[in-house]
């Protein structure tokens, strides 16, 4: 008698602990469930804030104004060798904006950043070595990008002065978009997106060399 | 007797033993402790878990509630104060004629064949409306301000707005009833200050909807455009001669065909019909 009384208090008790061990571990999964993101569940599209994201809308951006830049001087320049650059420049940029903006299409993405600040997307690294609240933010003016002043100046200005100037404009903001690139190239998480990075640090690098090579031929250099 | 007490006495410390190991297999209290450690444990790494989510998806629901999208596709139907119409597009006049529009300042209806650029570009004189109007048809969100009211400080707010920010241009506009008014293609919202809210939740709902606006891809530069002289606002009232709302030319570029476009609607002013043709 007093055997089967101690058989049902263990078993009870083994049920109770058990139970709660399951129950624990439901709560641990279900917790688990919830910080992470399994990697395809919502269709493989990149969050707001990740780095595909960001590139593509700031790429985007950034692009445009070489194509703003590159439409101005196939329509002033009087230089064959000035107007085939801008050509090849204003058509690729423009084809490449295209692709980043069917992208942010499919992932239900604004085309530019919402808030008019960019690079945040950048930051990564640099946040984590400052700690915490200013992680967010960016910068007004991307790296390389033309002031509304300096685009001003360029419209202004004709023939070989014209020339030298949007070299000078165009050299820069290739040299200031190729750290986006690069990061791009290495950080972003879809193959696409990191491909066309890499694509763009690498035919801008050897389009800056060459831009240096007209320059030098006009007697002038890149902007101090 | 005695023995009878004693058997009994003998029971009762039997079933007090009893109950006393009894009692002592079932309260482990060792056992206990760790299972609500345990459950305490979880419980709380779920609810941390759960708190920290059910914020960031509020937070992201409040950012995501102006952005576009299959299921929202006209976000600023949220913002108070936004009024909307529907216009046909790619009617267009010529640098000599005037539209008689409907709205000051309107957002919709026939336009200049030329766009004004739209660039993230500060006008700081008023432009000819016919080619501002044609820019909201390429997705450009348009901040117009009265300049008697709006200067300053209020001012600034409004140009970090538009200065540089693609697809979006601020100018002056003469008379404008109140001190500030946001355009995008058959949309308007009317506000007071330059601080106010639903100029940001306007401007995130509506540039570059691909939902809104009518001609998706299209550019805001504009080569035949002059950014730095651009064609002056008129500020008087546009006389007979001006095309009518359902007026303007279809231009086909690709043929170069231009077709005149008989109105739809029944004309409701005008006994003479004005003539919709470019008189070149």
């Amino acid at each position: 008698m007093s055997d089967v009384g101690q058989q049902r208090g263990v078993t009870a008790t083994r049920a109770v602990v058990v139970t709660v061990a399951v129950v624990a571990v439901l709560l641990l999964g279900a917790a688990v469930g919830l910080l992470i993101r399994l990697p395809g569940s919502d269709g493989g599209a990149p969050a707001k804030d990740s780095v595909d994201v960001g590139f593509s809308q700031d790429m985007a951006a950034h692009h445009l104004q070489g194509v703003t830049m590159a439409n101005l001087a196939r329509d002033k320049s009087a230089d064959t060798a000035i107007r085939q650059l801008a050509f090849d420049i204003e058509s690729t940029q423009q084809e490449q904006v295209g692709r980043m903006k069917g992208w942010l299409s499919l992932w239900g993405m604004p085309e530019q950043s919402p808030d008019g600040t960019h690079m945040a997307w950048m930051e990564e690294s640099s946040s984590h070595a400052h700690g915490s609240a200013e992680a967010t933010g960016g910068v007004d003016l991307m790296p390389g990008m033309a002031t509304s002043a300096e685009l001003s100046k360029l419209r202004s200005l004709s023939g070989t002065e014209f020339d030298v100037y949007f070299l000078q404009l165009m050299l820069r903001h290739h040299q200031g978009g190729a750290p986006m690139a690069q990061y791009g190239a290495t950080h972003a998480s879809l193959a696409v997106v990191r491909t066309l990075a890499d694509n763009m640090l690498k035919s801008q690098t050897s389009e800056s060399e060459y831009m240096k090579q007209l320059l030098t031929a006009r007697g002038a250099g890149p902007l101090p | 007797m005695t023995s009878g007490k004693k058997t009994k006495a003998a029971r009762s410390s039997v079933a007090a033993a009893r109950s006393s190991v009894v009692t002592k297999k079932s309260k482990p209290w060792g056992t206990i402790i760790a299972v609500v450690a345990v459950l305490a444990l979880a419980g709380s790494v779920f609810g941390y878990a759960y708190s920290k989510i059910s914020e960031k998806n509020a937070k992201e629901a409040a950012l995501a509630q102006w952005v576009p999208s299959d299921t929202n596709k006209d976000p600023s139907d949220k913002i108070q104060g936004v009024v909307k119409k529907e216009y046909p597009a790619g009617k267009h006049v010529q640098p000599t004629q005037r539209v008689a529009y409907d709205l000051t300042p309107p957002y919709g209806g026939p336009h200049d064949s030329t766009w004004a650029s739209c660039m993230g570009v500060v006008y700081t004189k008023a432009v000819r409306t016919e080619n501002m109007v044609h820019s909201l048809e390429h997705g450009a969100v348009w901040i117009a301000y009265n300049p008697d009211q709006v200067s300053g400080e209020a001012l600034d707010k409004l140009k970090s707005r538009a200065d540089g920010q693609q697809f979006t241009m601020l100018s002056p506009y003469p008379g404008l009833d109140k001190p500030i008014s946001l355009q995008s293609w058959g949309h308007q919202l009317k506000v007071d200050s330059a601080d106010d809210e639903r100029i940001d939740q306007f401007v995130k709902s509506l540039r570059r909807n691909q939902y809104t606006y009518p001609e998706v891809g299209a550019s805001c530069d504009s080569s035949t455009f002059d950014v730095d002289n651009p064609p002056a606002f008129v500020a008087e009232k546009p006389g007979t001669d001006a095309v009518p709302m359902d007026g303007g030319v279809v231009d086909n570029q690709e043929t170069g065909n231009t077709a005149s476009v008989n109105p739809s609607a029944p004309a409701t002013t005008g006994s003479a019909a004005p003539s919709t043709q470019p008189s070149s």
